[in-house]
């Protein structure tokens, strides 16, 4: 309980811990936390549960939490069975094609907006920075079929020639490019540095793009990495405009989970087996960068 | 002499002006491509009727008629409506508080907070879909196969139109207090100890201090949120479309989920009805944008 005595006063000072009703509101706090703690995890290691037990044991009458029989043999053929049943092979190399295209994008597209809305400000640039801020708010479900729309005839949005990029993956490319929240946030990181780092490269004869990727980006790292989490693990749960566009060959990995509901071939085991294959790649991605993604909601999230 | 002043003048306007421009370029044919376009012909072929997806001849206000004399829209406005109704009674308070304690937690405090933060990592469809196994009607529900220990009969829970919409709403929850909760989290560490001092030699005890210091400090950052969420949730699509499929019998179905039906699910015969809808949802959201908006520039200028 050392700890208590150099705590800084909050709700609970230090003194007031040494009472009991200091201590109770205290220890009522910590026994709250612990069961959101709890609910947090709850489902997802059901999940995990669920998925090495046999199937006949999820639908027994006699039901348990953790499966009768464990052991590492099981849950190795348990793997094995549900990676051959479920063939995601192609759809993971999908998902990673998908999410590579998207993370360039955004860096290139966004990072591109966000340096000249930032620090070259040509003239007239406040109209498209306006707009841009605009766009950020507007709700999506109007351009929900017009976009579609301009994915069969594209480039036109209407019939007049024009190819058809459905079946591709660059529905999802250009709507990640077109992500204004990363502009602004790019915008925001870059105003924090000093103009005379751009005034010095450039008298060094620094080209625009060499000050970016050499100056802008290195010097606001924590955001570059927030965004490209953020855009990384985003193709790995977005279903909804990859479900409209792409034929089953071309399917991601969160289109193939969400077409698992209507399967019926599909053991329940093996199902909950796909969620926890489907939850892999974006817990590594979390295990890795916990730091930036708990440090980036902050920077992403107070200017909405 | 004059000619190198001028050409060094044009070379200076076109390295200020027109590079920036050209550098911008691409984010702008993006942004017109799949934003700005499709809003406008969204909201200009409303009045036309769409012959699956090519634009016919001109209707008038037909298609919005045809989207508000559905004998469903009412009920499923209602539906959006308790969607917002339910995630403000269930989500909004638990991210505060869970940030206030945890701000106070001497033990565990940042073990908590990855803890908490693993609902948001799993990829939302997969999500989505292990709830509703979780709320599934037979005994292999986590939830009923709860309830069963304590002797209690299965429940239906998402097939329960009554419930089913909480049900969402609580998933919802489940998946988005994290990162409302570590922005909160941030404000509260923010607050300036002094103030919580000051208050300790006036003799407030703990909770007229929270309510006295704690949550005013807050109030800006607390109405941002409260109206981004009400405008959020109102968009509700992906939860009812992979959980419920809009159902028991419509019970669950949001405005935007109808206008998914209309566009993607009604072979070519509602696209109209579709960008209608669209155009209404817009108009709904557009009066709570501009208060955002304002309130957005307001909470700025007081900090």
């Amino acid at each position: 309980m050392k700890r208590f005595k150099t705590k800084a006063p909050g709700i609970l000072s230090s003194a007031e811990l040494k009472t009991s009703y200091g201590k109770f509101l205290y220890w009522l706090f910590f026994a709250l936390l612990l069961i959101v703690c709890a609910v947090s995890l709850i489902p997802a290691i059901w999940t995990v549960v669920s998925a090495f037990k046999p199937t006949q044991e999820i639908y027994s009458s006699e039901v348990t939490f953790f499966p009768k029989e464990m052991s590492f043999e099981i849950f190795k053929t348990r793997l094995i069975e549900s990676w051959s049943t479920l063939q995601l092979q192609n759809a993971v190399i999908n998902t990673l094609v998908l999410s590579i295209g998207e993370l360039f994008m955004t860096l290139a597209f966004d990072g591109l907006g966000g340096y000249v809305l930032s620090k070259l400000k040509p003239k007239g640039i406040k109209f498209i920075f306006a707009l841009v801020v605009w766009t950020m708010m507007m709700p999506s479900q109007i351009r929900m079929v017009p976009n579609y729309i301009s994915w069969l005839h594209f480039p036109f949005a209407y019939d007049i020639g024009g190819v058809s990029i459905m079946n591709t993956y660059w529905p999802m490319w250009i709507s990640a490019a077109a992500n204004t929240f990363n502009v602004v946030l790019f915008k925001n990181s870059f105003d924090m540095l000093s103009d005379s780092y751009v005034e010095a490269a450039k008298l060094d004869g620094c080209t625009d793009i060499g000050i970016l990727l050499r100056i802008m980006f290195p010097l606001s790292m924590p955001i570059v990495i927030y965004v490209s989490i953020m855009t990384l693990s985003g193709s790995w749960s977005n279903f909804f405009t990859p479900m409209l566009v792409l034929n089953p060959e071309k399917y991601t990995v969160p289109v193939r989970v969400l077409k698992l509901k209507s399967s019926t071939s599909v053991q329940l085991n093996t199902y909950f087996m796909c969620m926890v294959f489907a939850s892999v790649p974006p817990f590594i991605i979390f295990v890795l960068f916990q730091k930036y993604i708990m440090g980036g909601v902050n920077i992403g999230g107070v200017k909405g | 002499m004059k000619i190198s002043v001028k050409n060094n003048k044009t070379k200076r306007i076109f390295g200020k002006q027109i590079v920036p421009w050209l550098l911008i370029c691409p984010l702008i044919i993006v942004l017109y491509l799949a934003v700005w376009r499709p809003t406008v012909i969204g909201a200009f072929w409303s009045f036309f009727k769409m012959n699956a997806y090519n634009p016919g001849r001109f209707v008038g206000l037909e298609n919005y008629k045809l989207v508000i004399s559905n004998s469903q829209f009412f009920l499923i406005l209602c539906n959006t409506m308790m969607y917002v109704f339910w995630s403000l009674v269930i989500g909004f308070i638990p991210p505060l508080a869970i940030a206030i304690m945890i701000n106070e937690m001497v033990h565990l405090k940042s073990q908590m907070r990855v803890v908490m933060y693993l609902p948001a990592v799993i990829p939302g469809i997969a999500a989505m879909l292990i709830w509703a196994r979780m709320y599934d009607p037979s005994s292999s529900g986590l939830l009923n196969m709860l309830l069963a220990r304590f002797g209690i009969d299965a429940f239906g829970w998402l097939d329960n139109p009554k419930f089913t919409i909480i049900g969402i709403v609580l998933y919802m929850t489940w998946s988005g207090f994290a990162g409302t909760m570590l922005l909160y989290y941030a404000t509260v560490q923010g607050i300036s100890s002094e103030l919580y001092e000051a208050a300790l030699i006036d003799g407030a005890g703990p909770l007229r201090r929270c309510w006295h210091v704690t949550l005013p400090q807050m109030s800006g950052i607390l109405l941002l949120n409260l109206v981004r969420q009400i405008i959020g949730v109102f968009q509700v699509m992906e939860q009812p479309l992979a959980m419920t499929d809009g159902g028991p019998n419509g019970a669950s179905a949001s405005l935007s989920y109808q206008l998914y039906l209309y566009g993607f699910k009604s072979s070519g015969q509602r696209t109209g009805q579709a960008m209608a809808l669209g155009v209404i949802i817009f108009l709904i959201l557009l009066v709570l944008t501009c208060f955002y908006f304002w309130l957005n520039r307001k909470v700025e200028n007081n900090f």
